[in-house]
């Protein structure tokens, strides 16, 4: 008898917990609620109508990492954004430079400036991440309803780099050859490292 | 005689004497270290710790050890700050289903829970080492974590969610009441009930334990089980202080909880040490994280010191054991 009152407590408590902790809808009720998200739209417009527009602020890289030299605050409270709180933080950077080598996965570039003329890596294989999302400062997370839309919008924007930026570019480009580019870096302000920059293009030409 | 006497009472105190000196020299050292604020703050980092190294204790009193706790603390707060943000859909039978906080937690709960057993599990059944069985389940976890989210955060998890980690009640932080709480409960299960005294009787003599009668599987598995529920509390207060759930949550939280654990006096080797021991473990690394974070020293160094603190720790503790 004590066994049977157990169990039908505990079927009690379980019943309870889990009516308190779902609920059950149509997905069409659902997704009618929040219109359905296009994610290669919604990059594709970020693309030209504010990532594009955008690139005319960016900094020339340079003159960044004299910057960081001298007043690392000031370059990242002026250049830097981020969505979240930390230490990471990512720039819109450009500069034409020669290329040094071209490898499998990058291109390393001296980049032709007044003070530092530092190497940087051009990053043609593997794009991840969120450093161009958002390094323009140009998106709002609160746009979005849910996470999985905002992510795949990043991934969205890679892609458009990995299909569109880098192909016409990798299939040219040759040691020696002078470039012009622009992209997105991700730095860390805690812990700097100014050595290996690596840059997720944005817009790559070559004008030998 | 006396000696003796004096002897046992600097063992029995080691920890809280460490603390206190650590605190005195980190005062002299930083005019911001004594502050209310700090303390706070030092409190507040440190809940997460107490929360998975009170499991922890509970793992090492039977002689186990469990890496696994940082990746399983990823895997349950992004499986909490997923089912919350956006929760499951089905296409195929056109069905939704959403969850409500306490649904959220409980699930992150839950699943912290199962695979806690599931390393018990293993570690019982099939006889895999605890320190090979949670090294695997380390790696599944966070893979787990790396399917569960695309490698992204989950963000936006609402206010209310976000009172777990950073809001206050009665004027201490919430994940200090929550720390607080589990501690009391741990406290009272190793020195109160027969679930304690089994903890200690396998950790002190395995061969014995099971030979007096004690399911030492069903206790192990017990004790495995409730490390993964604390690490997926701990997993929780992570995502709510951060307000996102970040796949690489949690990376290297094992080594700061076996930290913990072992300053706090409890043999690695089992059948020895406290709960509260742990909680001044947790503390000391917590204030030593804080204070060289304000004395301005490099994070490469603070890796190096901590390593130091906790091989002093064991050295310590393995001298103590040989005067036993």
């Amino acid at each position: 008898m004590k066994k049977i009152i157990r169990y039908v407590a505990s079927l009690v408590l379980v019943a309870l917990v889990a009516y308190n902790s779902v609920y059950f809808k149509k997905l069409d009720e659902v997704k009618a609620g929040t219109a359905s998200f296009n994610a290669a739209k919604y990059a594709s417009e970020f693309w030209t109508k504010k990532l594009l527009p955008h690139t005319t602020r960016a900094i020339e890289i340079g003159q960044l990492l004299t910057l960081l030299q001298t007043d690392k605050n000031k370059a990242f409270s002026d250049y830097s954004h981020a969505l979240g709180i930390g230490n990471v933080r990512y720039f819109l950077v450009k500069g034409s430079g020669t290329v040094q080598a071209v490898e499998e996965n990058q291109v390393l570039v001296k980049v032709a400036s007044e003070r530092e003329k530092p190497e940087v890596i051009l990053v043609t294989e593997f794009v991840f991440g969120n450093a161009v999302r958002d390094a323009s400062g140009e998106i709002d997370i609160n746009e979005f309803t849910n996470s999985m839309d905002f992510n795949n919008v990043s991934a969205e924007i890679n892609k458009i780099i990995r299909e569109k930026i880098i192909p016409p570019f990798k299939s040219k480009v040759k040691r020696g050859d002078r470039i012009n580019f622009i992209g997105a870096i991700e730095l860390n302000k805690e812990h700097l490292n100014t050595r290996s920059i690596e840059i997720i293009p944005v817009d790559l030409k070559i004008t030998n | 005689m006396n000696l003796q006497k004096y002897r046992a009472d600097l063992i029995r105190f080691q920890s809280f004497i460490a603390l206190f000196l650590l605190c005195l020299a980190l005062s002299i050292m930083s005019d911001k270290f004594l502050t209310v604020s700090n303390a706070w703050n030092v409190m507040r980092q440190i809940s997460v710790n107490i929360c998975i190294s009170t499991g922890m204790t509970l793992i090492v009193l039977t002689a186990g050890i469990d890496l696994s706790v940082g990746s399983v603390l990823a895997l349950c707060g992004a499986i909490t700050a997923g089912l919350l943000r956006n929760g499951i859909e089905f296409p195929s039978g056109n069905l939704f289903i959403g969850f409500t906080l306490f649904g959220a937690v409980v699930a992150g709960i839950l699943t912290g829970s199962a695979l806690g057993a599931f390393n018990g599990w293993a570690i019982t059944k099939f006889k895999v080492p605890p320190f090979v069985a949670t090294l695997a389940m380390l790696t599944i976890a966070r893979g787990l974590t790396m399917l569960w989210t695309q490698g992204f955060p989950i963000s936006g998890l609402g206010d209310t969610f976000l009172y777990f980690g950073t809001g206050w009640l009665l004027g201490i932080p919430v994940p200090v009441w929550i720390s607080g709480t589990i501690v009391l409960i741990a406290v009272l299960i190793t020195n109160k009930t027969r679930l304690g005294r089994y903890i200690y009787a396998i950790g002190g003599n395995e061969s014995a334990s099971k030979l007096s009668g004690i399911n030492v599987s069903k206790v192990k598995i017990t004790v495995y089980t409730i490390a993964g529920a604390l690490a997926a509390v701990g997993g929780i207060l992570v995502t709510s202080r951060l307000d996102s759930a970040q796949p690489n949550a949690g990376t290297s939280y094992e080594l700061d909880s076996i930290a913990a654990v072992v300053i706090g006096g409890t043999s690695l080797s089992g059948g020895r040490g406290s709960i509260l021991g742990t909680v001044q473990g947790a503390i000391i690394i917590g204030v030593l994280n804080n204070g060289l974070v304000l004395l301005n020293v490099s994070p490469f160094w603070q890796q190096v010191v901590k390593g130091f603190v906790i091989l002093l720790a064991v050295i310590i503790d393995k001298s103590n054991s040989k005067n036993d």
